[in-house]
């Protein structure tokens, strides 16, 4: 995260002002900006139709939601299997971020400006970002009624939306790979594969790979979602546990995949930093990625601000 | 390089092979749950009911009262939602920050309650508050706010992290009190990065409003769940195209006065 930029309003300290520097006043442009804001909000609030005693009585209803789901009845969630549910969750992440992850490699080739002609970029780029730009829930509507209910259609649509930012994470890690293997490779009379091969994987493979992991912890959220459209996974159970309104039971869902959602992402961010240290620590980690987690926490946003 | 000769390839241990295995053994077994078949892929293209997603019926996706009122609202959700997240988030983000919390159990407090918030993914949230306040926007704008509260917290803070510390200093030595010490010391500093992640954050609620639906909690998304129940999937992909387009046009925009910002 860039530190904050100093204010900007600092005073210029030239050696010739020695009074108090004059506050900036933008007036009329913050007034529209104000106006703007509270108009919109204005005209959205109103739309939605929602009444002031609805709002006063929302905390109440939500509280007493809340106070039904603790304790969690651990036990129902047994029998009804709910653990392999969520385990069939981390499944559907798993196999979907390999297809995507399988997809989505050798088209980054294509698509990276250092190996890669203008002509074929063009359109692998485009393809990535078209492809992220589609949510997976999406993807898992149309999906559905051609595969069926199930986990696949799950796994399918996860696959299909990881190439979308697994190709532009993938492209940005070949365009910052040193050129002299691949400047070597070429001076040894070899093709564009052995090029790509021996001076361009080696180096790229261990961020890569934290990549991938990476997507993994997303993708393990976005298939429990993807449950409760039909679509495998955790989600159907808490949906039914809800219409049903066993809130106990519901909680017990809801705790364990936080749990395991938690556990997934702690030991496969303990990986990813292994992998990086391993291999001569590049500047991106945590840090630059944090933003990227959060966009896509539900695989709806686009990997980092700007 | 020690010397002369052609250097030795290092060979992978054994713990490395043991973990390779690993590997391969699990993928095999999510696999088999999942179904993975390489064929699938070839019977999902070549299925015929891919022909009921053609043509698109134009007419009926531009209808107001059909597809752009349900569209308007989601928006509308979107928008309430940004304003309601962010405003929350800006003094939870502070208290996150050990450069400006007022004190330690603060800190740990609302760092573990975030981290708690984040984990549950936004359609639970939604399908939670449906069941709680009941079926339409207003859930969904509440359960898009609390998303939007924690995606924001969680960016915030980490620009206050690494905000400059030296004017919060002179604040504090100027005798303030924490609450405006923090208004004038930190605050100006980090506004900028704040409006820009609240933009970013609209753009991130305008997608997760269209889906919001999905669950019951109002916007567009109820009209794809109510198509697909009747299997008119070319409606459903007319819907889908529009927003992609409306959603694509927003994001510029969006994308344009926050590189502006920062």
């Amino acid at each position: 995260m860039a530190t904050g930029a100093p204010p900007a309003s600092n005073p210029q300290s030239g050696p010739e002002s020695e009074a108090r520097p004059v506050r900036p006043r933008r007036t009329g442009r913050r007034v529209a900006v104000v106006v703007v804001a509270v108009v919109a909000v204005a005209w959205s609030a109103s739309g939605l139709g929602v009444g002031l005693d609805r709002l006063a009585r929302a905390p109440g209803d939500a509280w007493a939601v809340f106070r039904q789901m603790v304790p969690p009845a651990f036990d129902e969630a047994m029998d009804r299997g709910v653990p392999a549910k969520v385990l069939e969750s981390v499944h559907i992440a798993w196999i979907g971020t390999l297809i995507g992850a399988v997809l989505s490699f050798p088209l980054a080739f294509l698509a990276a400006t250092n190996v890669a002609p203008r002509v074929v970029r063009a359109p692998v780029r485009q393809l990535f970002n078209v492809i992220r730009a589609v949510p997976e829930l999406i993807l898992a509507v149309i999906l559905i009624p051609v595969t069926g209910l199930g986990p696949w259609a799950g796994a399918l649509a996860i696959g299909i939306h990881s190439v979308g930012t697994l190709g532009k994470w993938a492209t940005e890690a070949i365009e910052g790979v040193d050129g002299g293997p691949l400047e070597a490779v070429a001076a040894t009379g070899g093709r564009w594969v052995s090029g790509m091969r021996w001076g361009v994987l080696p180096q790229v493979l261990p961020v890569v790979t934290s990549h991938w992991l990476f997507r993994f912890e997303i993708n393990v959220r976005a298939s429990a979602v993807l449950g409760m459209i039909g679509a495998g996974g955790v989600g159907a159970e808490l949906v039914s546990q809800l219409v049903f309104r066993n809130f106990a039971a519901a909680g017990a869902v809801l705790l364990m995949t936080i749990v395991v959602v938690l556990a997934i992402d702690t030991a496969s961010a303990a990986v990813r930093r292994r992998i990086i240290r391993g291999a001569a620590a590049r500047g991106d980690d945590d840090q630059d990625r944090n933003a990227a987690v959060l966009a896509d926490l539900t695989g709806l946003g686009r990997p980092g601000p700007a | 390089m020690t010397g002369p000769g052609r250097p030795v390839r290092p060979r992978a241990r054994p713990r490395t092979w043991a973990i390779a295995a690993a590997v391969v053994a699990y993928t095999v077994v999510a696999g088999r749950t999942v179904g993975f078949d390489l064929s699938t892929f070839w019977t999902v293209w070549s299925n015929p009911l891919w022909e009921k997603f053609w043509p698109i019926p134009w007419d009926w996706v531009l209808d107001r009262h059909n597809v752009i009122d349900p569209l308007v609202e989601t928006f509308q959700i979107a928008i309430v939602s940004t304003l309601v997240g962010c405003t929350v988030a800006l003094p939870v983000a502070f208290a996150m920050s050990p450069l400006t919390s007022p004190n330690r159990v603060v800190l740990v407090a609302s760092r573990s309650v975030m981290n708690v918030v984040r984990a549950v993914p936004d359609l639970f949230w939604a399908k939670l508050l449906v069941t709680a306040v009941g079926i339409g926007a207003f859930a969904g704008s509440w359960a898009l706010s609390v998303f939007s509260l924690a995606v924001m917290v969680k960016l915030f803070s980490e620009t206050v992290d690494g905000a400059d510390p030296r004017p919060l200093e002179a604040a504090r030595a100027a005798g303030g009190r924490h609450v405006p010490v923090v208004r004038t010391g930190v605050l100006p500093t980090v506004l900028p990065e704040y409006v820009a992640y609240g933009l970013y954050v609209f753009e991130l609620n305008i997608r997760a409003s269209v889906v919001l639906g999905l669950v019951g909690a109002g916007g567009i998304g109820r009209v794809v769940e109510a198509q697909r129940q009747y299997f008119r999937f070319d409606r459903v992909l007319g819907v889908l195209v529009l927003v992609f387009v409306v959603v694509f046009v927003i994001e510029q925009v969006s994308v344009a006065i926050r590189k502006r910002l920062v």
